[in-house]
């Protein structure tokens, strides 16, 4: 019998959200996070490297991307030029989404340029204890700009990396007047252009595409960060990988999504809040099906209080580790306080 | 969800006095089924529509004994014949006191979540109380408006038969913003032209249409249903004075809102002049001209303020867009009602 399409929305926001939240967390609301490493400078990317376990950081406003290893850093790639984001505060802002697309091959966001001049950037990365590489000169290929055109603005802050087999997903925030998920197709060991895929805010009429992730079904999932200076306004939309429609829109009740990740053993999907407005209200959420309206909403459940997180990324085991700003330090030459924090397998 | 009114019924009350017609218009409102091109209408769970609610809502907003000397309503700044606004730079509240910004339209402020140019109330219930509270607009403490209405046994009737209780505070906010919740525009050409209706739109509507939502840079933050994203913009209007109104900041006191101001709705843009938080210009053409010239550059202004290079040709269209596509032939013209003894 042909379902209709409450019914298949109904299905795919229970399937798909994560059979979760129906079934409880170890951790139940509150999870106990273990500080891997300081000392960084506005992380904003994080990724696990297959295989070796590994767990790159995008360190933004050093302008690198680092390897954690026994709790100390090790820089993969240097040099990344530096921009400012926001109106006060201000954040100094370098290479943004981190995605492995294998063992070896790591995709990078810029986020260091101009709109309309940056880069989607993919790298084979050195193995641990080998130096450094160089953003630009060692850089094995790349994909952009997307300049301005007539009447469309150029796009920038490449800042949420989503891969599958055939492409490479990049939410943007240059034309405020369609928010863009990018894509980049990929063919074998070829990267074609980046492309203007969804133009997100036409779809949910909200602002800033940040995170994003790809559902065990195969869906795009985009967080809508939203304004910063409006509460509660983030939103999770499910779009179809095949032809980009929207398929589900949902209300978060949270303030500005940052990241995205299912958890490989359980199916649940967790987001990071950065809460622009009222950073004390930021953390780590689960985001749980709303059984009584599945099509528009969903519950966030707060699992863990952080200062700005900017971005997760689940290892093979379980462990969640997510990248946090910190205090903000308006003075250049005070200690940075950004961190790589842990949460053990159970979420 | 169900109608409130049956055909019959309303047969029924074709009879009745004209100030009743607005009653009617309250009682047949359905959130779910609001006009071409808007969204249903989020109503609190706290407080559920009914029809008796909204005619009382109706009742006090139009009620100058709201304020200190009888002299302002609701209705004084959010005239329904001016746009829902007042026609003029500021609102004036009681002893010709003039306020400090423009009075924004109620014409969709159902749709907001955060009321006033500076997003400081939260929904239309957090809003309906403060002008009354304000000194300057209507001048009167909670406990003097509410003691004052439970004197008119009108009221005091209404509120028991709504509320169950004698006229509160609570009561007053909930019937105020019920019956703003019915205030809606929908269905302009803009919207029948998008539901397929080609001729809806003239070719000059059309093509500033097509500048709206391109090269001008307008749907940056006049997008959706109701053409705002709700949220708070610096675009260097009054930026250039030495003590700006710094807008959104004096609420979170975070750096990147000074002289942020909420988005206002297009819709019925050409009943509601003068316009900006300020009210500074008189046309839409000398608004089309301020965006067309960057706005006046600061630390804070909206990356989406530049200067955007329109010509005169394109300024037109983009007026005769907004003019004719986002004016209803179905505008909320609501008549003052029957005031209660």
């Amino acid at each position: 019998m042909k379902r209709t399409l409450n019914g298949w929305l109904r299905g795919l926001a229970l399937g798909v959200l994560v059979g979760a939240g129906l079934a409880p967390s170890a951790f139940g609301q509150e999870a106990k996070p273990e500080v891997v490493v300081g000392g960084l400078s506005n992380p904003c990317g994080v990724a696990v490297q297959p295989e070796t376990g590994h767990v790159f950081v995008a360190d933004s406003a050093a302008g690198r991307v680092v390897r954690v290893v026994d709790g100390k850093l090790q820089d993969v790639i240097t040099g990344f030029p530096k921009d400012v984001y926001g109106k006060g505060p201000f954040y100094d802002i370098g290479p943004l989404g981190l995605v492995f697309l294998d063992k070896d091959t790591l995709v990078v966001g810029d986020g260091g340029f101009k709109d309309g001049e940056e880069y989607i950037r993919v790298y084979a990365v050195p193995a641990a204890g080998q130096p450094a590489i160089d953003f630009d000169k060692d850089v094995k290929a790349k994909s952009g700009p997307l300049a301005a055109a007539e009447g469309v603005l150029g796009e920038g802050n490449l800042y949420g990396l989503a891969a599958t087999k055939n492409a490479i997903y990049v939410t943007c925030n240059g034309d405020d007047t369609k928010g863009w998920v990018s894509k980049v197709d990929i063919n074998g060991t070829k990267f074609g252009p980046l492309e203007r895929s969804i133009a997100t805010k036409e779809a949910v009429e909200v602002d800033a595409p940040v995170g994003i992730t790809i559902s065990p079904r195969g869906e795009i999932v985009v967080g809508q960060m939203g304004e910063i200076n409006k509460p509660k306004d983030g939103l999770l939309t499910f779009y179809s990988a095949a032809n980009g429609k929207k398929l589900m829109n949902l209300e978060t009740g949270l303030y500005d999504i940052t990241g995205l990740a299912y958890s490989p053993k359980t199916k649940n999907l967790y987001a990071t809040d950065f809460a622009w407005m009222a950073t004390g209200e930021g953390g780590l959420f689960r985001l749980d099906a709303d059984s009584a309206n599945p099509a528009t909403s969903l519950k966030s459940v707060k699992i863990a209080g952080f200062d700005k997180p900017t971005a997760l990324a689940f290892a093979p085991d379980g462990t969640l580790y997510v990248t946090v700003v910190g205090p903000k330090q308006d003075d250049q030459n005070a200690p940075k306080e950004g961190q790589l924090l842990k949460i053990a397998p159970g979420l | 969800m169900r109608r409130f009114l049956s055909p019959a019924l309303l047969l029924a009350a074709l009879a009745v006095p004209c100030w009743l017609v607005g009653w009617l218009v309250a009682a047949d409102f359905d959130p779910a089924k609001p006009p071409l091109g808007l969204k249903p209408v989020p109503v609190p769970t706290d407080n559920p529509l009914s029809p008796e609610k909204i005619e009382l809502g109706k009742q006090l907003y139009f009620d100058p004994r709201l304020s200190r000397d009888n002299t302002v309503s609701c209705a004084t700044c959010h005239d329904p014949e001016k746009g829902w606004s007042n026609g003029e730079a500021f609102a004036t509240g009681v002893r010709g006191q003039v306020g400090g910004r423009s009075a924004p339209t109620i014409v969709n402020a159902a749709y907001s979540d955060l009321q006033f140019w500076d997003g400081r109330a939260h929904r239309l219930e957090g809003q309906a109380l403060g002008p009354i509270q304000n000194p300057i607009e209507m001048d009167l403490t909670l406990d003097e408006a509410v003691a004052k209405l439970n004197k008119i046994p009108g009221y005091r009737a209404a509120f028991q038969k709504v509320f169950g209780t004698d006229v509160t505070a609570d009561g007053i906010a909930k019937a105020i913003a019920s019956f703003e919740r019915t205030c809606l525009s929908g269905d302009a050409p803009y919207d029948r032209f998008k539901a397929g209706d080609t001729a809806a739109l003239s070719e000059a509507a059309q093509r500033g249409m097509k500048i709206f939502f391109g090269k001008g840079q307008c749907s940056s933050c006049h997008v959706g249903h109701s053409f705002s994203d709700f949220s708070f913009h610096n675009i260097g209007v009054g930026m250039e004075k030495e003590t700006p109104d710094l807008g959104r900041y004096e609420v979170t006191k975070l750096l990147g809102d000074k002289g942020g101001f909420k988005t206002p709705t297009l819709r019925e843009i050409a009943r509601t002049a003068p316009y900006m938080h300020d009210g500074r210009f008189k046309t839409l053409e000398e608004v089309v001209d301020y965006y067309d010239k960057g706005g006046f550059d600061n630390p804070q202004i909206d990356e989406g303020i530049f200067p955007l290079k329109l010509t005169s040709n394109e300024k037109a269209d983009l007026v005769k867009f907004l003019t004719e596509g986002l004016s209803s032939e179905s505008y909320p013209q609501v008549k003052p009602p029957k005031l209660p003894d």
